[in-house]
């Protein structure tokens, strides 16, 4: 990879955050850590991260409202974000569109969500 | 007489008897001629006495007749007055009835007012026109409006009805108008709003349909209930599933992502002994995954919030792809498996996810439950112009005659299964005829110790989408 792809994570859960935090470092990736939705917010307008991991059911702030703050924003309409959640998609939720994505946690292997964010940033 | 010379005596008496002979014979002329009126008077007497003797026959002739004729009046008279009598009593019966019937009638109605008027739902005629004619208390209540101010008026300016967001329903989309304009037998709205005068808001649930008298529609019945209560029981079921798949999944995704990382060596190299632990673990885990997923299925699928969505799907390409997941257990269990898709098959109208679900589920339980080597069929074929038939048949252990009726039921697992495999959740089958029953279709099967074909077909335009409302399921 020529230049560090910067990816946030927004991941409420400790113990799948350095999950993901290892993952990525060992694929060559930077990452960035928010705790809830009103940290990963904060960090993706401040930061514009190359793509964005999130949670959805998060305290301060969940991924929705997040991801709608985000989309508000100019920078934030297009980044590439995947929805990263236990919750069963919903029909709104799972509208996958260009730049959002809906994988289920326990359905995917840390690798191939690494090979699917490769895919994406390709 | 001669008065010249005196005469004689015997002239005298001579004179005197001519005189008396020519009075004489004057009378007897006048006798003779009276005699002869006499008897013209006599003869005319007589003819009037005859006539007299005729008329008095007639007239006793005649007064026999009248007298019969007064007999017979009388007779009349009395049958008459019987009759009237009898009249006079019909009719006091007739009217004594009548009050009861009357009386009875009304009982009735006023009955079946109350009955109408008491319904706990929300009850509302309307006539040919579309004008209201009754409404019921619940109605009264449920609308904020009084039978008297309502009574007369059109329904659509009456009852205004908006959706979810606000939108007023246009009046053709009006169940009573869809029955008086459209000819529907039923038009159900499950989700409205009507927004009554204090401006709050209540979620209606209607029904529409048509009155028919002498096969015309003269007017219609809307029933309508608050289904606010509904809504609420809804919500926190949904907000029950959205929970336990979010409390669920994250400790078993935990332990999945590190395991792997531990198990592609992405830590270190693992021992042969540390790789088959871990091998062990990492599978529960999977296992554990699974039937969470199956159990949310099975919520999601009972509390009636699972999402269908469905789009133009060809299920021979769908079931080349399940196969294919599965090809790694067909072989290793030494199967043959031979599979055939009609040609002919246009895409079908269902939800991919869920068609998925259906053909992994029975497609798994006959690779599970066949002795290796043994042999297992899928046919997919048209059954008619409208049904797609998936066949599918194993040489395998068969159902248990006395389990086949349970076999559909959630959770259970037949005897000689549980013996041979402990892996399965019960859930399976559960899963299959939800999906296939909620999509119009019909899952089947014949079974023995040689085997099991099970036969499930699916309408090509079946799975009808699920109404899109918010939320998490």
């Amino acid at each position: 990879m020529k230049t560090q792809k910067t990816i946030l994570i927004i991941e409420d859960e400790k113990s799948l955050r350095g999950a993901l935090v290892d993952i990525l470092h060992r694929k060559g990736f930077f990452s960035l850590e928010a705790r809830n939705g009103r940290e990963g917010v904060d960090l993706a307008l401040g930061n514009h991260p190359d793509l964005i991991l999130l949670d959805l059911i998060m305290p301060e702030m969940d991924g929705n409202t997040a991801l709608k703050k985000i989309r508000e924003d100019a920078w934030g309409k297009e980044v590439p974000t995947i929805i990263l959640t236990n919750l069963s998609a919903t029909n709104e939720l799972s509208a996958n569109d260009a730049v959002t994505h809906y994988l289920i946690k326990s359905d995917w292997k840390l690798h191939d969500i690494v090979r699917k964010i490769e895919e994406i940033l390709a | 007489m001669n008065k010249k010379a005196p005469p004689s005596l015997s002239d005298k008496i001579i004179l005197n008897l001519k005189v008396l002979a020519e009075e004489k014979e004057s009378v007897r002329r006048k006798l003779a001629v009276t005699a002869a009126k006499l008897v013209v008077t006599a003869e005319k007497l007589a003819a009037t006495a005859r006539e007299k003797e005729s008329v008095r026959r007639k007239l006793a002739v005649t007064a026999a007749k009248l007298a019969v004729t007064a007999r017979e009046k009388e007779s009349v008279r009395r049958k008459l007055a019987v009759t009237a009598e009898k009249l006079r009593r019909a009719y006091e019966t007739l009217e004594k009835k009548v009050r009861e019937r009357t009386k009875s009638l009304e009982m009735a109605r006023a009955k079946e007012e109350a009955i109408l008027l008491s319904i706990g739902d929300g009850l509302l005629a309307t006539d040919e026109k579309g004008n209201i004619i009754f409404i019921n208390k619940t109605a009264e209540h449920l609308l904020g409006k009084k039978s008297k101010d309502v009574v007369g008026k059109n329904f659509a300016a009456v009852i205004p009805l908006e959706d979810e967001k606000g939108v007023t329903i246009p009046l053709e989309k009006h169940p009573v108008n869809m029955v008086l304009v459209a000819g529907v037998t039923t038009a159900a709205l499950p989700a409205v709003y009507y927004k009554r005068k204090d401006k709050k808001r209540s979620p209606l649930s209607i029904m529409a349909t048509p009155v028919i008298l002498d096969r015309k529609v003269i007017g219609t019945i809307k029933v309508f209930r608050d289904i606010t209560y509904e809504r609420e029981i809804d919500k926190a079921k949904t907000e029950f599933v959205s929970l336990a798949s979010h409390q669920l999944r994250t400790p078993l995704s935990t332990v999945n992502w590190y395991a792997e990382m531990l198990l592609a060596g992405d830590v270190g190299a693992l021992n042969e002994k540390q790789q088959k632990y871990l091998d062990e673990v990492y599978r529960s885990n999977q296992r554990m995954v699974e039937l969470v997923n199956a159990l949310l299925d099975v919520a999601s699928l009972e509390l009636g919030t699972f999402i269908i969505d469905p789009e133009p799907t060809d299920i021979c390409a769908l079931s080349e792809n399940v196969i294919d997941e599965q090809r790694p257990q067909i072989m290793t269990r030494k199967l043959q498996f031979s599979f055939s898709c009609a040609k002919n098959i246009s895409l079908m109208q269902a939800d991919p996810k869920l068609l998925r679900m259906v053909i992994q589920n029975i497609l798994s339980n006959a690779v599970k439950y066949t002795a290796e080597g043994g042999t297992i069929d899928l046919t997919i074929t048209l059954a008619d112009k409208k049904n797609v038939l998936l066949k599918l048949s194993d040489t395998g252990y068969g159902i248990p005659k006395n389990q086949q009726n349970r076999i559909f039921t959630k959770l259970f697992r037949a005897d000689n299964v549980r013996d041979k495999d402990t892996d399965g959740t019960g859930l399976g089958l559960y899963i299959v005829k939800s999906i296939v029953e909620n999509s119009g279709g019909n899952v089947r099967f014949v079974s023995s110790e040689k085997g099991t074909t099970f036969y499930v077909s699916l309408p090509l335009n079946g799975m009808k989408e699920s109404p899109t409302e918010g939320g998490i399921r």
